[in-house]
């Protein structure tokens, strides 16, 4: 369910499934196909050891706190400093981190989770299983305010069994339960962290988790450092002594610092930024996949969306391919109703997803169906900051101008919008979510009916919410599969979200620069396995 | 100090309580918190709720605002919403930088615009006054951030140089702190010498227009010594007055060359705590800027009547 | 009436065009350029046959050529279609804004000068608060909390000059009221609203029409500063500071798309100063 965030002001881009290189460079792409399972990303042949990193961010973490801030940008950083007891594998496997291994009871309800020895807090105290109890206790209790409670109710209780043996309860089984314990919101840190009153606020000056790099200092609007962490659990990592992240306001002033030096490696936000640098000595782009996603999203709370004609009409005369080469080129993959890094594991085939346009006379047909044939206007809301959306938004509303449908485009702010959504108050609006990757939580908690999920969209859908429940429930993966298409054909067929495009995630790195892979999530835990030459 | 100062004291601090008011009203009557933005597309009523009583949010506009000039009373700006940080600190920190640049800015702007004036007002109507009046008038037309981004752009693909990312003060760095200061003093810097030097000239224009001061050329006293011992014991009291109004000036202006170099000072901070909704933020950000601006506007009242004792006696 | 000015009326016109440019060069440069402006933002269909929304993606940052005079942006729009109808855009929304603020200002300042006690007090605490903010961060505050909308960019462009507006009407009413006529007046049994309205306003008018031409580059400045810090008009609207915000992204490889949209403000900007300049020359002479 969490799928959440956003915040990921300035899409991001993505391609194939296999991480493209794009203009040749890494030439180390076979070896990283292989060992993608890895955690972190690829351990390399011959790392040299130590330096610091220089890497640009165009976005500011809101707050390091990973219990109670949400914002993706906090989520790319905190992945680096703290732990869960699951990694997200690219290729959808929940990969044991803090956890060394764990078994499930036959009905599902009972994870029994076997902890890693010798992990040692950034605090100097050692990880024991009261820690991770208190941890996941914290989280799940919605009083404590962390936006990932939701993700935890279906947790009974956490059991310690012995120092380094927790029994993880569930009131209903969850297949997605694993990858839920992962490093999206909270993490394991030490048992009592949150009784001092200061505590949350203590979080944005030192960290207090188990991972390779530790907090040094968080300047607002200028950098972030961090330090290795000498302790760290895996032997040998990581490579860097150190990384600064500078915070820069514009990805003009991210692309001079890149050509004179002043930065070793950025994450570009858009494919017209790649033309800029394209060609610059001593810079290697690199595109990889990702599970972002950016989408319309038809509100039903209003006439006219909350009829399903008019709705699938909208679906009907979108073209999408023609909206994402105006916003971001070639530099993305077109969506049916999954983001691409999930199409080949659980997607609905393209060429079966219904209602795909653009068809211009089946959208009227429907419109004339529907009794709207003369038209009608349409206000569509984007979010300030997002560069994707304006040349999206103004192609769509030609796209819509065919079938009679005049768009009037209205930007608003971040938090604006975001009220608007948590209130389900969306009308018609430009989305840019991504995900971990598993269907259950990219769509459980978006498009199950309330209360069990949030419906933002006002969908209310009964069929399809009782798929997501038996997909949930269900612990073959062969039969999952099968319930996920059913329900992607229903979200396709009845048009509560158009997702329209997964834009890559382009980075671009000096030469010096070795073995940083992009997870498709967006956040960095490449730099785990980073390394500089010379 | 004198009775109209304390009353001029007391003026300002009823401004400075009422405009705290106009922007905690103005923000609490826009849609979407920072509660709301920590939880983004996640997260439930119940982990809301309790986020909304921890930041005091659940309480009335007027507590909220009750409790917060308590603590404003007391010295305490309160703690970050997003960074957990005493605000005073973070203000603190990025107030120094807005007035490092604020002051060398002024610094420049007197310098080249000063001189620039006064040899523009010397050469009244000859080919000299028309240049120098021309570059005011451009530097005045040309915006801030854009002769910024034209400076940037020109200097990183001429001389393949582009300014130090990450902000050092001068304490640690001054070669460094310089270098990342240069682009963002100059452009601002040109603009403010443009308005300095366009003031001068027309104040010393008018002195030199004076009836004395033609009957004293008149007579054969030397032009040199007319214009030291008249003209520009003059023309003082404004250049002064002008100071104090070119650094509120610059003040603004810093704000958008800030974010478009990259500089963590008070703009954009304010900017960027209004984006994350962090009102004990927004609330210290602009406390300061008022309160600078009002220490200015007393300081050039005083040093007023420091150069003409004829305000000190009404 | 006397021979010379029966003369043509189209040759007077050269003639006194003639002088002005002799006598008040700048003027006569200023008039020119906003003369040039202002027809742009009339009839920006004579000058340009291209549209400023219209997309095409295959010809997207295309450096400036024949075709396309200022180049082209990101999506492939014509940046020179895009500036030529911007004008009308922004100027109409510092026009617009900068007459509220007169209207408001001056309104209140009259009010305020004319009636003094406590009216004059609440009032001028309250332009006080005002003035407490450098004008451009209080632009900002007003944009960046109620959120980028042309109608919020409105209200925050009007208030940010009412100040200035304002004590130039209250000054000037104050100035006003101890003269004989208004003591005239009040003898006559005319009550004050008429007073005001009637002989107050007259006279205080050529020094709010003045100040009016003063701030408008001034405003232009803040409009074009605010667009470029996203808070301004939001695209696909083409607005001078908007497209200045979207051109400073690609400012190195399309140094175009943000190099003649802000040539564009400083064109209008020193226009409206040399032409202010002038009048406030002839305003302070009389």
């Amino acid at each position: 369910m969490f799928l959440s965030h956003m915040f990921s002001r300035r899409g991001f881009l993505r391609s194939s499934l296999l991480g493209a290189t794009m203009l040749g460079a890494l030439a180390s792409a076979a070896p990283a196909l292989a060992q993608t399972n890895a955690l972190y990303g690829p351990v390399a042949e011959n790392p040299t050891m130590g330096g610091r990193l220089n890497m640009g961010l165009l976005v500011e973490p809101p707050g390091l706190d990973p219990f109670h801030q949400a914002a993706d940008a906090r989520i790319r950083v905190t992945v680096l400093m703290y732990q869960g007891l699951f990694y997200e594998s690219p290729t959808g496997e929940a990969a044991p981190l803090l956890a060394e291994s764990y078994t499930v009871s036959d009905d599902g309800l009972v994870y029994t989770i076997k902890l890693r020895e010798g992990v040692v807090f950034h605090t100097g105290q050692p990880m024991t299983a009261k820690d991770v109890a208190y941890s996941y206790n914290y989280i799940r209790n919605a009083e404590n305010g962390s936006p990932g409670a939701g993700d935890f109710s279906v947790v009974s209780d956490i059991v310690v069994k012995d120092d380094y043996t927790v029994e993880i309860k569930l009131s209903e089984p969850n297949a997605s339960m694993p990858m839920t314990l992962g490093n999206k919101y909270g993490a394991i840190i030490p048992a009592g962290y949150f009784d001092d009153e200061n505590a949350k606020n203590r979080m944005n000056s030192q960290s207090v988790g188990t991972g390779p790099f530790k907090l040094v200092e968080f300047a607002p609007n200028s950098h972030v450092i961090l330090d290795k962490n000498a302790d760290y659990w895996e032997k040998g990592m990581p490579y860097l002594d150190g990384i600064d992240f500078s915070i820069l306001p514009n990805s003009a002033s991210m692309l001079i610092a890149l050509k004179n030096n002043r930065v070793d490696l950025v994450p570009l936000s858009r494919p017209q930024d790649v033309q800029q640098i394209e060609g610059v000595e001593g810079l290697t782009i690199e595109r990889w996949p990702s599970l972002g996603q950016t989408a319309i999203d038809l509100g039903a709370e209003t006439a006219p969306l909350d009829n399903v004609l008019v709705r699938q009409a909208i679906s009907l005369a979108t073209d999408k391919k023609e909206m994402m080469q105006a916003s971001i080129g070639d530099f993305g993959t077109v969506l049916g109703t999954v983001p691409a890094g999930l199409q080949e594991k659980w997607g609905l085939p393209l060429d079966q997803v219904p209602m795909q346009g653009p068809d211009v006379e089946a959208a009227k047909a429907k419109l004339a169906e529907a009794g709207m044939a003369d038209g009608f206007t349409l206000t569509l809301t984007t979010i300030n900051g997002y560069d994707w959306m304006d040349p999206a938004a103004v192609t769509l509303r030609e796209q819509l101008a065919k079938i009679g449908v005049t768009l009037d485009i209205q930007r608003v702010d971040l938090g604006v919008w975001i009220k608007n959504f948590r209130s389900k108050q969306m009308g018609l609006t430009f989305n840019d979510w991504a995900t971990q990757p598993d269907p259950n939580l990219l769509f459980y908690r978006h498009f199950h009916m309330q209360p069990k999920g949030a419906d933002f969209r006002n969908w209310n859908n009964a069929e399809a919410s009782a798929l997501l429940d038996d997909a949930r429930a269900s612990s073959n993966a062969e039969e999952r599969a099968e319930i996920y298409t059913k329900f992607q054909k229903i979200l396709a067929e009845t048009v509560p979200t158009i997702m329209l495009f997964s834009p890559d995630h382009i980075t671009v790195r000096r030469e010096r620069v070795n073995n940083y892979s992009q997870h498709p999530t967006g956040w960095y835990y490449g730099l785990a396995r980073t390394y500089l030459s010379e | 100090m004198s009775a109209s100062l304390v009353k001029r004291l007391f003026a300002s601090l009823l401004t400075a309580l009422l405009a705290s008011m106009l922007v905690f009203l103005l923000m609490r009557s826009v849609p979407g918190d920072v509660v709301s933005q920590m939880m983004g597309q996640a997260g439930g009523d119940t982990a809301e709720n309790a986020l909304r009583q921890f930041f005091g949010l659940d309480q009335p506009v007027y507590m909220q605002y009750f409790n917060w000039l308590l603590q404003v009373l007391q010295g305490d700006l309160g703690t970050s919403w997003t960074r957990g940080v005493p605000v005073t600190e973070m203000v603190g920190k990025a107030f120094l930088v807005t007035l490092e640049i604020g002051v060398i800015t002024l610094l420049v702007a007197t310098l080249v615009g000063v001189p620039l004036g006064i040899i523009a007002a010397i050469n009244e109507g000859k080919p000299l006054d028309t240049l120098i009046q021309s570059f005011n008038i451009l530097g005045l037309s040309a915006p801030v951030f854009w002769t910024g981004l034209m400076l940037l752009v020109g200097v990183s693909s001429v001389l393949s140089w582009s300014p130090p990312l990450r902000f050092v003060p001068p304490s640690q760095s001054l070669s460094t702190n310089l270098e990342i200061l240069v682009l963002p003093i100059l452009s601002l810097g040109l603009l403010q010498a443009a308005a300095y030097s366009q003031f001068v000239r027309q104040n010393v224009v008018s002195a030199m227009h004076q009836e004395y001061v033609r009957t004293a050329i008149a007579k054969g006293v030397p032009v040199r010594l007319v214009f030291f011992k008249h003209i520009l014991r003059n023309v003082l009291i404004p250049i002064v007055t002008f100071m104090g109004l070119i650094l509120i000036q610059i003040l603004g202006g810093v704000v958008i060359i800030e974010s478009l170099f990259a500089l963590p000072g008070l703009g954009r901070l304010l900017l960027s705590a209004i984006e994350t909704r962090d009102y004990p933020v927004v609330q210290g950000a602009l406390l300061i800027v008022v309160a600078t601006a009002m220490v200015v506007n007393l300081a050039v009242d005083l040093t007023y009547r420091m150069i003409d004792p004829r305000v000190r006696e009404s | 009436m006397n021979q010379s000015t029966i003369r043509s009326a189209p040759g007077l016109l050269v003639e006194s065009a003639r002088r002005m440019v002799r006598r008040e060069p700048g003027l006569a440069l200023g008039l020119a350029i906003l003369a040039a402006i202002v027809a742009v933002a009339l009839f920006p269909q004579l000058f340009t046959s291209a549209s400023p929304f219209d997309i095409d993606v295959a010809a997207s940052m295309l450096p400036p050529s024949a075709d396309h005079w200022f180049g082209t942006d990101d999506v492939g729009r014509d940046i020179y279609a895009r500036v030529i109808f911007g004008t009308r855009i922004t100027l109409s929304i510092c026009a617009g804004s900068l007459f509220l603020s007169a209207i408001a200002g001056g309104t209140l300042g009259l009010v305020s000068g004319f009636f003094g006690g406590w009216t004059d007090q609440v009032l001028g605490r309250f332009v006080d608060v005002l003035l407490s903010f450098p004008p451009i961060i209080l632009g900002i505050i007003i944009t960046g909390i109620l959120g980028p909308q042309t109608i919020n960019l409105i209200l925050a462009l009007s208030i940010v000059y009412m100040p200035v507006f304002f004590r130039i009407a209250r000054a000037g009413a104050m100035s006003e009221i101890g003269k004989t006529y208004v003591e005239a007046a009040r003898s006559m049994g005319i009550n004050e609203p008429t007073i005001l309205r009637r002989h107050v306003t007259r006279n205080v008018m050529p020094l709010i029409l003045t100040q009016y031409m003063i701030l408008f580059p001034l405003i232009l400045q803040i409009q074009a500063a605010l667009g470029f810090l996203g808070l301004g008009v939001q695209p696909p609207t083409p607005d001078w500071g908007a497209i200045l915000e979207q051109g400073k992204d690609f400012i190195l490889f399309a140094p175009w798309m943000s190099l003649f949209p802000g040539l564009a403000v400083l064109l209008a900007s020193l226009s409206l100063m040399l032409v202010g300049r002038a009048l406030q020359k002839r305003v302070d002479s009389r």
